[in-house]
């Protein structure tokens, strides 16, 4: 692909991201939401993360070329999920997830 | 006096928004890394970063980039994970009612989902202001920008494995994923989204498996939140007789 291909992607997804980090706000000032509106706003971080974790760790046939290939991100991601709920912290987690993934893959 | 307190109040958000930078820093490097690989020059990583403004976004972009998905498939799925915004905006809503067209524009255009934690907390102990909540903002932004340019400087240089800094990523994603509140909704929306992504690429849908794994957790949640408050209702006048 393209630089070309980059900057149309870039550009939309900035054009959507302005339109949901800018509206609300002007949109609700002092209004509540519609508590069903609520509600599946509030499902949207967890399932969109849930989706990318996924996204990342789970591919069909991901146990045909042997268990370990397919297990070690598994086993890394299962350490990064403690270190998440100890700590709760972004660069822990990334820095535990890149150093155990490079352990085990150096093994 | 005025020039002193708006001095300590643009210290107090650089306070407040220290651990966030350091935060930036640390993952902006690989995310740069990646814009690299990509084909971005450190000026235009930094653009990219100051405008976009988006770790999951850009990660997501680079990460489906480099595994050839199409535009479109790019597009949707990183939109669709971002309009976790809209939940953001609508929570500093209340804080914004009497504050300046141009100010509201400028806090909204740079609100993240750390900036969001930092500022909401800070908003809900009071003695917090528009403008000290829309420098933090300001400060995570402009670190982030640098980090992004530093890595994809460093990126043309050193080539670290795709595999690895990618692994940066879905840490990152796990940790978002863990922070979240956590009710028995919560976990039904995280069990179908898994499945319904796994199903995507099993049926060859891998491109909007994203987008349509999320949707499909989403429906579930709402239909599960939706008859576990029927049982509720059913069950009230019991439950209340048992607690009595």
């Amino acid at each position: 692909m393209s630089l070309q291909d980059f900057f149309l992607i870039y550009g939309i997804c900035l054009v959507c991201m302005l339109v949901c980090r800018c509206v609300p706000i002007f949109v609700l000032k002092g209004r509540e939401l519609p508590a069903g509106v609520q509600r599946a706003l509030n499902l949207i971080p967890v399932a969109a993360f849930s989706a990318l974790v996924a996204n990342d760790l789970f591919t069909p046939g991901m146990f045909a070329a042997g268990l370990w290939p397919a297990a070690m991100p598994l086993v890394a991601a299962a350490v990064v999920v403690v270190v998440a709920w100890k700590t709760r912290s972004l660069v822990w987690c990334a820095v535990a997830g890149v150093v155990v993934y490079a352990i085990l893959l150096f093994l | 006096m005025r020039l002193m307190s708006s001095f300590d109040s643009v210290k107090s958000a650089l306070a407040a928004a220290a651990p966030v930078m350091a935060g930036y820093v640390a993952i902006g490097l690989p995310c740069g890394i990646m814009e690299s690989q990509i084909g971005l020059n450190a000026l235009m990583a930094f653009i990219v970063s100051v405008t976009f403004y988006s770790g999951a976004g850009q990660f997501m972009i680079d990460g489906m980039w480099l595994a050839g998905s199409p535009v479109a498939s790019i597009v949707a799925s990183v939109s669709f994970v971002n309009t976790r915004q809209l939940l953001y905006s609508a929570g500093f809503a209340p804080y914004f009612a009497k504050t300046k067209k141009w100010l509201t524009f400028l806090f909204s255009a740079t609100v993240t989902d750390e900036s969001f934690g930092v500022n909401l907390s800070k908003f809900q102990q009071g003695e917090w202001s528009a403008a000290q909540a829309t420098f933090v903002n300001l400060f995570c932004m402009f670190t982030w920008g640098v980090a992004n340019a530093a890595g994809a400087l460093i990126g043309d240089v050193v080539d670290i494995p795709t595999a690895i800094a990618s692994f940066a990523m879905t840490s990152i994603f796990i940790c978002l994923l863990v922070s979240q509140r956590f009710d028995r909704t919560a976990v039904v929306v995280v069990i179908t989204t898994m499945l319904g992504v796994f199903a995507c690429k099993c049926a060859g849908l891998a491109g909007p498996a994203i987008l349509l794994g999320a949707v499909i957790g989403m429906v579930c949640g709402l239909l599960f939140d939706r008859a576990s408050r029927r049982v509720v209702h059913r069950g009230a006048p019991d439950a209340g007789g048992e607690a009595r």
